[in-house]
């Protein structure tokens, strides 16, 4: 089935960026001193499968050393919106009341400031560390999965099979997280996380794409790459860091559309 | 369920106000609690020499503690004033920086989201219940970043132009080369652009095609075709519906897709003063920006309250 290739797809391709992210300094690969004006604008060769850029440094390299700036702060920035929405949303859902009521309001308030916006104020005042930018993300994003969480569990607080647990006599908790949270909601919560990730690439990207925030040269990252190689005519070391974004932020949506939730129909 | 008539209309939208206003106010806080409560102060941020510090630190109440920094800044904001400038055009008000460029931000925003509507809706009753290669090619594109969609259409139309001037097809045309040339085509490009990325279109069609699928497939919509009357009056009701909820959840995301635009092609707008800002830590002038789209998604949200309310009487008796 087509939906299953693409979400095997993008399953590898996310799991080979981590894997390059973590696995990247055992290259033995310097970022810093490999200049070598002499070499710029190679083209594709088997020491230099994606070419050069215009200083002459490997593409191939950069690209994967790149994905170390999304690939930690990324998946944190999952963490914090999975912990905080999912708190949050379950307890409020299934428990109702002022706890209900004080956990909504929050993620209101939270949620009725622009997340780009939120960052660059967030950026400004506590500085542009991948780590705030993440938790702030993180932060941000909890309200849209926590409602949708509140959604769900509310309306399934009182069906059949809760109701048939607690005559089984099975603890709220069991009820509340194994059933209604990671039997009934799990898909729903995958896809936020991933929504959290596939944005925390894009944030990270487009903060030094246009520069001044986030990973800074020497550093690689996608969006600097870009950036550096604008108008000197060498499309190779121009579009590779393009069509790896692209590759990543597909990735997350082809496994996202995957997580079929049948409660959602 | 009995539907109530024009007063419940005006008590669910009254009610649906007091909500929004408890939840701006909710904003105001955490942004002033944010500014304040970061380690240091503007003085430090700002590289203030010492001599200048205590009399400074006593006109910006540096000297008092966090909790009544916080109090005096919710009051002076709540009162409508934002403060002024400390980096990006230090002295003036935050007001005067903003506002302006405020009005022009505003109508690229409202440009692109009545755009990604109107193409999202149009391409969604074309495409509704029959394949289509318009779906892959939809998604391929719109799922690139807007700043990725601006480099590469940018990047394109220069290179483009190049070409044809350096052929003798045609003279240098006054918007080259973008995005340093202020022009028509450079203002047109952000709006589009606005529109389309970040997956903005695909979401917009994709919600459409499930309401126009579900909604001809509906008991009514039968209903409506066997007695030969026309779908389209029922069908658009069901669809503007489904437009006003998108365009609440839209905005947000428009908001935060402009500021980037603005930057990458140049527009002098409020998302680049927020950028430069930002970068200068001028912190009045963030704190007033982010307030100022916080109200406006506000504003937004009460309106498309608003019309769901009119458009729907059953929304009217919801708690």
């Amino acid at each position: 089935m087509r939906w299953r290739s693409a979400a095997g797809l993008g399953a590898v391709i996310l799991l080979a960026v981590v894997l390059a992210a973590l696995l990247a300094p055992l290259s033995g690969y310097d970022l810093v001193t490999d200049v070598d004006p002499g070499r710029a604008h190679l083209g594709l060769s088997l020491a230099h499968p994606l070419g050069t850029d215009h200083l002459g440094r490997d593409v191939r390299w950069r690209l994967v050393f790149a994905s170390r700036a999304f690939a930690g702060p990324g998946l944190l920035a999952a963490a914090v919106a999975g912990l905080l929405g999912t708190l949050g949303g379950a307890l409020g859902g299934y428990r109702g009341g002022p706890l209900a009521g004080s956990a909504r309001y929050l993620y209101a308030v939270i949620g009725s400031i622009p997340r780009f916006v939120l960052v660059l104020l967030v950026g400004s005042v506590y500085g542009d560390s991948p780590w705030v930018l993440a938790l702030v993300v993180g932060l941000s994003y909890a309200p849209a999965l926590g409602e949708a969480l509140h959604s769900r569990v509310a309306s399934l607080r009182r069906a059949e099979f809760v109701r048939a647990g607690r005559a089984y006599g099975l603890s709220d908790a069991r009820i509340l997280w194994v059933h209604l949270v990671w039997y009934a909601s799990r898909a729903l919560i995958g896809r936020h996380l991933l929504a959290v990730f596939g944005y925390y690439v894009v944030l990270e990207s487009t903060l030094a794409y246009i520069g001044g925030f986030g990973v800074q040269e020497p550093m690689p990252s996608w969006g600097n790459m870009l950036v550096f190689e604008w108008g000197r005519g060498q499309w190779l070391a121009l579009l590779a860091p393009a069509a790896a974004l692209w590759l990543v932020v597909s990735a997350t949506r082809w496994l996202a559309d995957a997580l079929e939730d049948p409660l959602d129909v | 369920m009995r539907i109530q008539g024009g007063s419940a209309l005006l008590r669910a939208l009254l009610a649906r106000a007091g909500v929004l206003v408890a939840v701006l106010l909710g904003a105001v806080v955490l942004v002033v609690s944010l500014v304040h409560l970061a380690p240091g102060d503007a003085l430090d941020a700002q590289g203030i020499p010492e001599a200048l510090r205590p009399a400074l630190e006593a006109r910006w109440h540096l000297d008092l503690p966090v909790w009544q920094r916080v109090a005096i800044h919710l009051g002076e904001v709540l009162s409508g004033d934002l403060g002024t400038s400390l980096a990006y055009r230090p002295g003036t008000p935050v007001a005067e920086v903003i506002l302006g460029p405020a009005r022009r931000s505003a109508v690229w925003l409202f440009s692109a989201l009545a755009l990604t509507l109107t193409w999202g809706t149009a391409l969604a009753l074309y495409t509704a219940g029959r394949a289509s290669a318009h779906r892959v090619a939809l998604r391929t594109v719109s799922i690139l970043p807007v700043f990725l969609l601006a480099h590469l259409s940018v990047n394109a139309l220069n290179e483009g132009a190049f070409a044809a001037m350096n052929a003798g097809w045609i003279d240098r045309p006054d918007w080259f080369a973008l995005p340093d040339q202020a022009s028509a085509l450079r203002t047109a490009l952000a709006v589009v652009l606005l529109a389309v990325g970040s997956g903005g279109l695909t979401e917009v069609h994709a919600a459409m095609e499930r309401a126009v699928t579900s909604a001809r497939r509906s008991p009514w919509a039968e209903a409506a075709l066997a007695r030969g009357e026309p779908l389209a009056p029922h069908l658009w009701r069901h669809l503007l519906l489904a437009l006003t909820d998108l365009s609440l959840h839209r905005v947000a995301f428009l908001i935060g897709g402009l500021v980037i635009l603005e930057k990458v092609l140049l527009l002098h707008g409020v998302g680049f003063i927020l950028w430069d800002a930002a970068l200068h830590r001028d912190s009045p002038v963030v704190a007033g920006i982010t307030l100022l789209a916080a109200a406006v998604l506000a504003v937004v949200r009460l309106a498309g309250d608003a019309l769901r309310l009119t458009l729907d009487p059953r929304l009217r008796s919801d708690p």
